[in-house]
């Protein structure tokens, strides 16, 4: 009986030691640091982790306290509910990566009842539920960036074709429409035929691939706008031994097309940077805090770099393209 | 508290009790993180000890409270339901249906829900009764029956959103300063309670699982009595289901994954005996609200909260095994003080 009681009290005295070693290092400052919270869709995917690291660099610049947290896994309620708790500890500003739009803007209007400043990046919520949106990149930015790397591969002429994720996914489509409407810039490159569905799946893109070569034995190119379809398309040319024949190009992330691009199957990938994107966004929220930037501003500086508000999205500028030359100094 | 310890008076008896301990488990667990995570500023006090936080805590765990409501008496007849957040999950998913696509007033798709989920619950029960299969497998089927419906019908990628306030208030109101799910929480609970302490039918639930031939044989309709625990539980399941759908203000394939792993653990760590004969309601409550405030409160002591699901695990083998030490103890100085003679059987007769 005693010795249970003892037990019991070891346990929690534990408990409380030692979560209260860790209490007062972010939380004891919390009247003069601004606290920064930020959401990324998935805290454990490569993308967001790089995202992280540009948002802590420009959080020790800045001097605020950032907090990064987010689900391990698609986890649509683990995002409100982390969000919920962030209100309750009075932070100063939350960026949120929405997973699904609906659900998270009903917890961000709370927050924003609370005073607490709002905004979103890389996926983001209604419009009425945040104050910017950091838009890492516009369809025209993916399609004019794309279509020219291609044109400059190609040397203005040739037959080319689009593997794209499934008929139906959105982004994709308004990629689509935006690269067709870039092409009437460059008269002789020829789309063969309709964009190719590959489901997000590798396998599927490199099936798709390979069908393709076939049917056009003149195919100077493909261009893969899902992540997935990148490295699909580039194993199938590779395997059919078209390496130089046909270029293959895309929407992809640099870790998973190094090898391909360093053995020359795939020219370049084109994605934004994702660090810069972290970076940008928690340079926003600190800003949003200390009120030098307002919603209507037309612009925001940082540094030497202005980046333009279209509205309110502000624009994190034209895509990276990664190749030979820069695609090590990446990693995500 | 009717632990069945033999010997001390009621009060030695009391506090030596699983429910007791899990009650200073939590106490401690909430001193703990109302020191570690609530700061004081300037303009008010923010974190763990705010009225708010501890309301999000419950809102966020309703759902899984609820699934272990029903779970308590179905370990209790010493089975399992492992299908309850897939049965969720469809439920929901059945409503969104009936809501949008086929244009049902908000009241008709709710009813929809909770007889489908119903509905769930009676084919579990139907398979255990009927067939005599182990709820284990039953359910392990039917785990993947109703999570893979959800997926085809969806087909894994349509969500349900965008529902009335006349819906979403059950989620995300509040009413004098609770919120609105809790007060269906309550009544739940007060319901489930009832059934397993105050009534024959909590009796003979107790008596399956100790000895479910000798029930029957005493004349209980123990088909019928199981019957009831498992369509409770989808019925409930399908309940939950309608209060995530409102809370979150959507709908999907995913909804409830894992939630039946979480409503075990509250089960389990509430005192109930996985093999079933003894357990109660309140210890189950205890069980839930301890690990909701472990998980909800690392994040407010800013620890990582993937700390959680170890914490929870280490708290359930901690509290389960505090309640078995003392008479393991007393057993052990017993024997050390009697000597051999009195507690040890006699030994075997050897030639």
């Amino acid at each position: 009986m005693k010795r249970n009681l003892m037990l019991l009290l070891a346990a929690g005295l534990a408990l409380v030691a030692c979560s209260k070693s860790d209490s007062n290092a972010p939380s004891g400052g919390g009247d003069k640091k601004p606290v920064i919270a930020m959401l990324p869709k998935n805290k454990a995917n490569a993308y967001f982790i790089s995202c992280s690291k540009g948002a802590q660099d420009a959080a020790t610049a800045l001097g605020v306290d950032l907090r990064f947290d987010g689900p391990t896994k698609t986890d649509p309620s683990m995002q409100t509910q982390i969000v919920e708790g962030w209100i309750n500890q009075g932070v100063d500003a939350i960026a949120v990566a929405a997973e699904d739009k609906a659900s998270l803007s009903t917890a961000l209007k709370k927050a924003q009842s609370k005073g607490i400043k709002v905004l979103s990046y890389d996926a983001d919520v209604l419009p009425d539920a945040r104050t910017f949106f950091v838009n890492q990149a516009t369809p025209e930015g993916i399609a004019n960036t794309l279509v020219d790397e291609a044109a400059r591969i190609m040397d203005g002429k040739g037959e080319f074709a689009i593997i794209t994720a499934s008929l139906v996914a959105a982004n994709q489509n308004v990629w689509i429409a935006k690269i067709k409407e870039r092409l009437a810039k460059y008269p002789n490159l020829k789309l063969v035929t309709d964009p190719l569905p590959s489901n997000d799946d590798k396998d599927q893109a490199q099936q798709q691939a390979a069908t393709i070569m076939n049917a056009h034995p003149d195919l100077k190119l493909i261009m893969a706008i899902c992540t997935p379809g990148v490295p699909g398309a580039a194993e199938a040319v590779k395997q059919a031994g078209k390496v130089g024949k046909v270029h293959v190009i895309g929407l992809g992330l640099p870790n998973e097309n190094k090898d391909y691009v360093h053995a020359g199957v795939t020219d370049s990938v084109v994605l934004w940077d994702t660090g810069k994107l972290g970076f940008l966004t928690v340079q926003v929220a600190n800003a949003l805090v200390k009120g030098t930037l307002k919603a209507g501003d037309k612009e925001f500086k940082v540094g030497d770099t202005t980046y333009k508000i279209d509205g309110d999205n502000i624009l994190l500028g034209e895509p990276t393209i990664f190749n030979k030359a820069n695609i090590d100094k990446y990693d995500f | 508290m009717s632990s069945p310890t033999s010997s001390p008076p009621g009060w030695k008896a009391a506090l030596r009790s699983h429910e007791f301990i899990l009650l200073a488990v939590l106490m401690a667990e909430w001193v703990s993180f109302y020191f570690a995570g609530t700061h004081h500023t300037s303009h008010g006090t923010f974190g763990f000890g705010t009225a708010d936080a501890q309301a999000d805590i419950l809102r966020h765990t309703v759902e899984i409270g609820l699934l272990a409501l029903v779970m308590t008496p179905i370990i209790l007849t010493g089975g399992i339901d492992l299908s309850v957040g897939s049965v969720m999950c469809f439920s929901e998913i059945v409503f969104g249906k009936l809501w949008r696509d086929a244009h049902m007033p908000i009241p008709i798709a709710a009813t929809g829900a909770l007889l489908t989920g119903a509905a769930a619950g009676g084919l579990n029960a139907l398979l255990i009764t009927w067939l005599r299969l182990p709820p284990l497998i039953v359910t392990l089927g039917t785990y993947s029956i109703f999570r893979g419906l959800a997926e085809a019908v969806t087909r894994g990628a349509d969500v349900f959103a965008e529902f009335p306030a006349s819906f979403t208030f059950l989620g995300e109101k509040s009413w004098l300063g609770v919120p609105v799910q809790v007060y269906v929480f309550v009544v739940v609970a007060i319901a489930v309670w009832l059934l397993v302490h105050r009534t024959t039918w909590g009796r003979s639930f107790r008596a399956i699982g100790y000895a479910p031939e000798g029930t029957r044989f005493a004349g209980i309709p123990v088909e019928r009595r199981l019957a009831l625990a498992y369509v409770l539980a989808g019925t409930v399941a399908a309940l939950a289901g309608l209060i995530y759908a409102s809370r979150l203000n959507q709908v999907t394939a995913a909804d409830g994954t894992g939630y039946e792993l979480a409503a075990i653990t509250a089960v389990v760590l509430g005192g109930t005996s996985i093999f079933g004969g003894s357990g109660t309601v309140h210890g189950t409550l205890l069980g839930w609200v301890a690990v909701a405030v472990l998980s909800e409160g690392l994040a407010y002591a800013n620890l990582p909260r993937e700390l959680g699901g170890m914490l929870t695990g280490v708290l359930l083998i901690l509290a389960l095994s505090a309640s078995i030490l003392p008479k393991v103890l007393s057993n052990w100085r017993a024997r050390r003080h009697t000597g051999t003679s009195t507690s040890q059987p006699p030994p075997p007769a050897s030639t």
